[in-house]
C-alpha cells in the first residue's frame, strides 16, 4: 500500500508532516486518557469536585488538541489531493489530444470523460483517506499499546495478540469474498445490466409484442438479482464484522482481565480506565481503513488506469521543422514513401506500403471497399495516426509525420458525422477561424446552403445547437462542417465518407454545394460511393491496406482491375 | 400521485421490514454502549474489591455478551438493511419499466438527448442511498436522542435537559445550518459539473476539429479555468465539512465534562453510587457515535433531489396521442392475410409532442401527414423515400397503430390499427436502422420473435439469414454469448440476427425502416438480397436511403414535406420523371466505356 504514492510531487514533505501530527494526535489521545482517567478515579476515591477543575480543563485541551491534529491532516491530505489531482488532470488532457480521435473512438468517449472526471475525483479520495490512514496505522496503535504496556503488561499482551489475529481474518475472508465474486461475476454483469439493456431495447420489445409481459421478467430477474447480491454481501460484510467482533471481544476481554485484577488488588483503578479508555484507540486506526477499504481501492484503480492512459505513447505537437509561413500552393508537393500502419503488433497492417506523391491543387478520390484502408488513409493525412513505418517529404523537406503544426494550420477535416459543438451555429462555424466577423460566417452560412435554416430559427445564427440546443439532421450537419471549411478558407481538405448514411436527396444535394468549395484546394475524399469518382482528379484505389491503382476514372477503367470490378459489382444490383 | 411518489410509497410498502432494520440499529448502539457502561461499572465495582468475586459475575458476563452481540448485531442490520433496500430497487425497476412501456415507440424522438434510459436506471440505483444513508442514520439518531433524555430525566431533570441541549445542536442545529450553509454550494457544484462534463464530452467528441484547428491548447487552458471553479466551490465545502466536524467534537468533549461533573456530583449527594461515574462518563463516547452522522446525512438531501425529479418528470402516458395504452386486441391468427389500407390520412402531432419534433419538421406546415393513400395487399412491396423530417416515420407509427389519425383511416383487414394494441405484433413486425440485440445468447436473441420456437426451427432461420455457417464457426455455436451490445457481429451481421428474429415472428407485414444506413454498398446489397429472399409472400413497408433495390418493390413512393411528391413503379418513374432518373444515376453511376 502506498508505494505508488512516494512517487507524487510533493509527497515526501506531506508525509512527513503527516506522520509529525500523527504523533502529537497519538500523545494527545494518550494525554486525554489519562486526565480523564484521573477526574474519575479521584471522584471515586470522594475527593471533591473543585479539585478537579484543572484536571477536566486539561482533558478538554487534550482532547481538542487531538481533533485539531486530525483536522489539519485531513486538510493537508485534502490540499495534497487537490494539487495532485490538478496535475494528473492537466497531463491527461494533453494526452487526450495526442492520442487523438481515434483512441478516443476505441476507448469510448463516455469511458474517457469518466475517467477524466470521476477517475480523479476517486484517486483524490484515495489520496485523501490514505495518506492520513497509511501514518495513523504505523503510528498510533504502536505508541497506545507501548503505553499500556508500561503501565499494564498483561492487558497490553492481550491487544498485542488480538491485531495479527484480527488481520489474518480480515485476509482470509477477504480472500473468500473475492473467489466467490470472480465466480459469480459473469451472472452478476448479466443480472445487474438486465434492467438497462431490456429499458434500452424496450422500442425493440415492443415491435416484438414482448414488452408488456416483459415487466414480470424485470421483476424475476430483479430478484434473482437481489439474492445474488445478498449472498455476496453476506461474505462481503464478514470481513467488517471479524473487525468488530476482536475489536470488540478484545476490549471486552482487557475489561474483564481488569476487573479480576483489581479484585485481587493487583492494581489500582485510575490505571485499570486508563487502559479501558485506551483500548478501543488502539484498534481506532485499523478500522478506519477496513471503513474506507472500497473508497480507496476504486480510487487506486482509477489512478492506475489514468498513469496507463498517460503512458501510452501519443503525437507530440512540437516546433515545425517547415520554413515559418508554409502554406499549401499550387506549386507544393507532398510525398508518402513505404507507409505502413499496423494497429496491433501481430495483427494485419491497415496501410501496407503506400507511397504517393501529390502535387498542387487536385481533387484526390479514395476508394475501396470497407476495411481496405481508406479512413486510416485519411487519419495519417490529417495527422492523426503516425505510421509505424514511412516517411513524409513536404516541398522537399522530410518530416517526422504529418501532425506537423504548419500542416495542420493548412487542412480541414470533415468526418462522416462532423461533430456540432454546444454553442450557437455562428460560433459552430467560426470554429476553425474564431476571429471571423459576423459578416463572414454570414456568407460562409449562404456558401454551405444553411440560409433556410437560419431563416427557421428564432435566433438566427446566433442560436445554440448541438446537443444542449437545437438538433440538427445529418445533411444539416454536414452543411456546417462545410462552412467551417469555407470560413476557415485552408487548402487541404480532408473528407472521411461525408454523405453515404445521407438520404439520395440530400446527398444529391450536399454534394451540389461541395463541388464548388473543392476549386483550387487539395481535397482527398474517402468513400464507397461510386458517384463521387467521376468528379475527381485523381483515383487511389485501396485494397487490402495496399494502394492497388491510382489514375483517373477513365484511366481506371480500362485497366479493368480493383477499380473496374468494384464499378460492374455496384451494376449488378440485387437479383 | 407526482411529488415525492418515488420515495414515500416505498416507506409504507416495507413498514415492517424498516421497523426491524431500525430496531437492528438502535441493538447495535446500545450494545456497543452497553460495553463501555457495564466495562466501566464493571472495573470501578471490582476496584471497591468485594469478598466474593461471584458479586461481579454477572457485569462480567454482560460485558462479554455485548463485546460479541454488537458485531453479531451490526452484521444482521447491514444484511436486513441491504435486503430491504434491494426489495424496494426491484420495485422501483418495474414501476420506471411499466411507465416507459406504453411510450415505447416515441422515446427516442421525446428525449433525443444522450442515453436518458442509462441515466434513469442510474437514479434508481442511487435513490438507495436516500435510505441507506440519510433516513436511517437520521431515524436512529431521533430516537436515540428521545431515549437519552428520557433516561437522564428519570435520574436529573436539569441535567437531562443540559444534555438534550448539546444533544439537540448535533442532532437539529448543525444538521440545519449545514443544509443551508451547503445547499446553495451543492447546486453550484452539481452545475459545474455537468457543465464540466458537457465541455469535456465536447472536446472528445469534436476532438478531431479541436485538434485541426489548432486550438487544443485553448481548450485545455478553458476548461482548466472551469475546473477552478468547482474546485473552489470544493474547497469551501470540504472547509465546512471540517469546521462542522470540529463543532461537533468539541460538543463531545464538553458532554464527557459534563457528565464526569454531574456523576461527580450525584455520587457525592449520594443519589447514586460512585461505581457508576465510570460507566456513565465512558458511555458518552460509543453513545455520540449514533448523533455524529446525522449531519452528513442531511446535506445529502440536495444530492438526491435531481434523481426525484428526473423519475418524477417521466410522463406516464402515451395517452395524448390518442392511443389507449391499454388496449389489448384481437390477435390476427396465424397464417393469416392482412390488408392493409391508408385513405385520405393525415396526421398532425399534438402541440407538446411538436416542440419536440421541431427537427423532424423543418417546413413547420401544419400536417406532418397529408392526404395519404396506400393500398397494400397481403404481398405488395412498397419503398418509400423521403428526407429526414418527411414524415416517414410517422407514417410507420400510424400503420402499427401506435399513432391514430386525425383524419382519414388506416385500415388492416377493415378494422382500425390502433385497435389491434399491443397484438399488431402478430400483424406488423419491424426491422429497422439499429435492432437492440439483448445481453443473452445468440439463439435467445433470435427466439424473442417466437418464444415456443424450438432449437430446429432456430437453425432454419438462421439459415435463411444466411448466418448458419457464422453461427457454426462460433466456440459455443447458438449459446454464444452476444456480450453486451453486441459488438462481436458486424453490422451487416446483426441486422441478420434481427432478421431472423423477424421470420420467426412471421407476420404478414413487414416494416423496413432503413435497415442498410451505415452498411458498405456490398454489405447492403447482400443484406437487401437476402432481406427480399427470405420475406418472400410478405407486404413490405421499405423506407429506404438509397435506390439499390427498388427495381424490386411493386411501388415506390416520394414523401416531401407530409406529401406524396412523386410515385410509380420503377419503370414507370424512370420513364415519367426526370428527377427520379437523376437521383438513380446517382445511386448507380454507368459505366460509359
Amino acid at each position: 500500500m502506498g508505494k505508488d504514492i512516494m512517487g507524487l510531487k510533493g509527497a515526501k514533505s506531506v508525509l512527513a508532516l503527516t506522520a509529525f501530527l500523527t504523533l502529537v494526535q497519538s500523545v494527545s489521545i494518550i494525554l486525554l486518557a489519562t486526565w480523564l482517567a484521573e477526574v474519575i478515579s479521584a471522584l471515586f476515591a470522594g475527593q471533591p469536585l473543585q479539585e478537579q477543575y484543572g484536571k477536566m480543563a486539561m482533558f478538554l485541551f487534550a482532547f481538542i488538541l487531538r481533533q485539531i491534529t486530525g483536522l489539519a491532516m485531513q486538510k493537508l491530505a485534502y490540499r495534497f489531493a487537490e494539487t495532485t489531482g490538478r496535475d494528473l488532470q492537466q497531463q491527461l488532457l494533453q494526452k487526450l489530444f495526442e492520442l487523438g480521435p481515434r483512441f478516443a473512438k476505441k476507448e469510448g468517449t463516455g469511458n474517457l470523460v469518466t475517467l477524466v472526471l470521476d477517475g480523479i475525483t476517486q484517486f483524490r479520495t484515495y489520496l485523501e483517506l490514505i495518506v492520513p490512514r497509511m501514518m495513523g496505522v504505523a503510528i498510533t496503535p504502536a505508541l497506545i499499546v507501548l503505553f499500556i504496556f508500561v503501565k499494564d503488561p498483561t492487558a497490553a499482551l492481550i491487544l498485542i495478540v488480538t491485531l495479527p489475529i484480527l488481520i489474518a481474518f480480515m485476509i482470509l475472508i477477504g480472500l473468500a469474498t473475492k473467489k466467490h465474486t470472480e465466480k459469480q461475476l459473469e451472472t452478476y454483469r448479466k443480472l445487474s445490466n438486465h434492467f438497462v439493456d431490456s429499458l434500452r431495447g424496450l422500442e425493440t420489445l415492443k415491435f416484438l409484442g414482448r414488452s408488456r409481459s416483459h415487466g414480470d421478467t424485470i421483476e424475476q430477474v430483479s430478484d434473482r438479482y437481489r439474492s445474488a447480491t445478498m449472498k455476496t454481501l453476506r461474505m462481503a460484510f464478514l470481513s467488517s464484522f471479524a473487525l468488530d467482533f476482536f475489536t470488540m471481544l478484545s476490549v471486552a476481554s482487557v475489561a474483564v482481565s481488569l476487573g479480576l485484577r483489581l479484585i485481587n488488588g493487583e492494581m489500582g483503578l485510575e490505571v485499570a480506565l486508563l487502559v479501558l479508555i485506551l483500548a478501543p484507540e488502539y484498534f481506532l486506526p485499523v478500522r478506519m481503513v477496513g471503513a474506507d477499504y472500497h473508497a480507496t481501492l476504486k480510487g487506486k484503480e482509477a489512478g492506475k488506469a489514468m498513469q496507463a492512459m498517460i503512458a501510452e505513447e501519443g503525437l507530440k505537437v512540437g516546433e515545425s521543422v517547415l520554413p515559418v509561413g508554409f502554406t499549401w500552393t499550387k506549386d507544393s508537393v507532398l510525398s508518402l514513401s513505404h507507409v505502413n500502419v499496423q494497429h496491433e503488433a501481430e495483427g494485419p497492417s491497415s496501410l501496407q506500403d503506400v507511397s504517393l506523391e501529390i502535387a498542387g491543387m487536385k481533387r484526390i478520390g479514395i476508394i475501396g471497399e470497407s476495411g481496405a484502408g481508406k479512413s486510416t488513409l485519411i487519419d495519417v493525412l490529417g495527422g492523426f495516426l503516425q505510421p509505424n513505418v514511412g516517411t513524409f517529404r513536404l516541398d522537399g523537406v522530410t518530416i517526422p509525420g504529418l501532425h506537423d503544426a504548419a500542416w495542420r494550420g493548412e487542412t480541414t477535416y470533415i468526418p462522416q458525422h462532423p461533430y456540432i459543438f454546444d454553442m450557437s451555429l455562428a460560433d459552430n462555424v467560426r470554429f476553425y477561424r474564431p476571429e471571423a466577423s459576423d459578416e463572414e460566417v454570414a456568407e460562409a452560412i449562404a456558401a454551405a446552403g444553411l440560409q433556410e435554416l437560419v431563416a427557421q430559427l428564432t435566433h438566427g445564427m446566433n442560436e445554440v445547437i448541438g446537443n444542449g440546443g437545437r438538433q440538427l439532421s445529418g445533411g444539416q450537419e454536414q452543411r456546417v462542417a462545410l462552412a467551417r471549411a469555407f470560413l476557415s478558407d485552408r487548402s487541404v481538405i480532408l473528407l472521411d465518407e461525408p454523405t453515404a448514411h445521407l438520404d439520395i436527396e440530400t446527398e444529391m444535394e450536399i454534394k451540389e454545394t461541395m463541388l464548388p468549395l473543392f476549386a483550387d484546394k487539395l481535397v482527398f475524399l474517402a468513400t464507397h460511393r461510386l458517384h463521387w469518382m467521376t468528379d475527381m482528379d485523381l483515383i487511389l484505389v485501396m485494397d487490402q491496406g495496399r494502394l492497388a491503382e491510382m489514375g483517373t476514372h477513365e484511366e481506371l477503367l480500362l485497366q479493368r482491375g480493383v477499380y473496374y470490378g468494384l464499378m460492374t459489382a455496384e451494376m449488378e444490383g440485387i437479383l | 400521485m407526482r411529488e415525492e411518489s418515488w420515495f414515500r410509497p416505498y416507506i409504507r410498502q416495507h413498514g415492517w421490514r424498516f421497523a426491524i432494520v431500525i430496531a437492528l440499529s438502535l441493538l447495535t448502539v446500545l450494545a456497543a454502549s452497553s460495553l463501555m457502561f457495564t466495562s466501566g461499572f464493571l472495573i470501578s465495582k471490582s476496584a471497591l474489591r468485594p469478598e466474593n468475586i461471584l458479586l461481579v459475575y454477572v457485569p462480567v458476563v454482560l460485558v462479554r455478551t455485548f463485546g460479541i452481540s454488537r458485531a453479531v448485531i451490526h452484521y444482521v442490520e447491514r444484511l436486513a438493511s441491504h435486503d430491504a433496500i434491494l426489495r424496494i430497487l426491484s420495485k422501483m425497476r418495474v414501476r420506471l419499466y411499466r411507465m416507459l412501456e406504453p411510450q415505447a415507440l416515441f422515446i427516442r424522438s421525446r428525449y433525443r438527448t444522450g442515453d436518458v434510459l442509462g441515466v434513469l436506471a442510474d437514479d434508481i440505483e442511487y435513490l438507495q442511498n436516500v435510505y441507506l444513508r440519510t433516513v436511517f442514520p437520521t431515524v436512529v439518531a431521533l430516537i436515540m436522542y428521545i431515549a437519552v433524555v428520557v433516561l437522564l430525566g428519570w435520574y436529573d431533570i436539569g441535567f437531562a435537559f443540559l444534555m438534550g441541549l448539546y444533544l439537540f445542536v448535533l442532532v437539529f442545529v448543525l444538521p440545519g445550518v449545514s443544509l443551508r450553509i451547503t445547499y446553495a454550494r451543492h447546486e453550484q457544484m452539481k452545475q459545474q459539473r455537468s457543465r464540466l462534463y458537457r465541455k469535456l464530452t465536447d472536446a472528445v467528441l469534436g476532438m478531431g476539429d479541436w485538434m485541426i484547428s489548432g486550438r487544443a491548447a485553448q481548450f485545455a487552458a478553458a476548461y482548466e479555468a472551469d475546473e477552478q471553479r468547482v474546485a473552489a466551490i470544493e474547497r469551501s465545502l470540504s472547509r465546512w465539512a471540517r469546521g462542522r466536524m470540529f463543532i461537533a467534537q468539541c460538543i463531545v468533549g464538553l458532554t464527557v465534562v459534563s457528565m464526569a461533573y454531574w456523576s461527580g456530583q450525584q455520587a457525592a449527594s449520594g443519589s447514586f453510587t460512585v461505581t457508576l461515574i465510570a460507566a456513565f462518563t465512558l458511555v458518552v463516547f460509543p453513545l455520540m457515535d449514533a448523533f455524529l452522522p446525522v449531519s452528513e446525512a442531511i446535506e445529502k438531501i440536495p444530492q438526491y433531489r435531481d434523481s426525484l425529479a428526473r423519475l418524477n418528470e417521466m410522463r406516464d402516458d402515451g395517452g395524448d396521442l390518442g392511443v389507449d395504452p391499454s388496449a389489448t386486441g384481437l390477435p390476427l391468427p396465424a397464417g393469416q392475410a392482412a390488408y392493409i389500407q391508408l385513405t385520405d390520412v393525415c396526421y398532425r402531432y399534438p402541440s407538446s409532442e411538436q416542440l419536440a419534433r421541431e427537427v423532424a419538421d423543418p417546413q413547420v406546415s401544419n400536417w406532418t401527414l397529408e392526404d395519404i393513400q396506400l393500398d397494400l395487399p397481403q404481398g405488395k412491396r412498397v419503398a418509400i423515400i423521403g428526407r429526414s423530417g418527411a414524415g416517414k416515420s410517422t407514417l410507420l407509427k400510424l400503420v402499427q397503430g401506435a399513432l391514430v389519425p386525425n383524419n382519414g383511416e388506416v385500415l388492416i383487414n377493415g378494422v382500425p390499427a390502433h385497435h389491434y394494441g399491443e397484438q399488431i405484433a402478430s400483424v406488423v413486425s419491424v426491422l429497422n436502422q439499429r435492432p437492440h440485440l439483448f445481453d443473452t445468447t445468440v439463439a435467445n436473441n433470435i427466439r424473442l420473435g417466437r418464444r415456443d420456437a424450438s432449437d430446429e426451427e432456430i437453425a432454419v432461420v438462421a439459415q435463411q439469414v444466411k448466418l448458419d455457417q457464422l453461427i457454426a464457426s462460433l466456440p459455443e455455436g447458438y449459446a454464444t454469448p452476444m456480450l453486451e451490445t453486441g459488438q462481436r457481429f458486424s453490422g451487416g451481421e446483426r441486422q441478420r440476427i434481427a432478421l431472423a428474429r423477424v421470420l420467426l415472428q412471421n407476420t404478414p407485414v413487414v416494416i423496413l425502416d432503413e435497415p442498410t444506413v451505415g452498411l458498405d454498398p456490398r454489405t447492403e446489397r447482400d443484406l437487401l438480397q437476402t432481406i427480399f429472399h427470405a420475406l418472400q409472400g410478405k407486404s413490405l413497408l421499405w423506407i429506404t436511403h438509397h435506390l439499390v433495390g427498388v427495381e424490386q418493390m411493386d411501388e415506390v413512393i416520394f414523401i416531401e414535406d407530409g406529401r406524396v411528391a412523386m410515385r410509380g413503379t420503377h419503370a414507370e418513374l424512370m420513364e415519367r420523371e426526370p428527377r427520379y432518373a437523376k437521383l438513380y444515376r446517382l445511386d448507380r453511376p454507368q459505366i460509359h466505356i
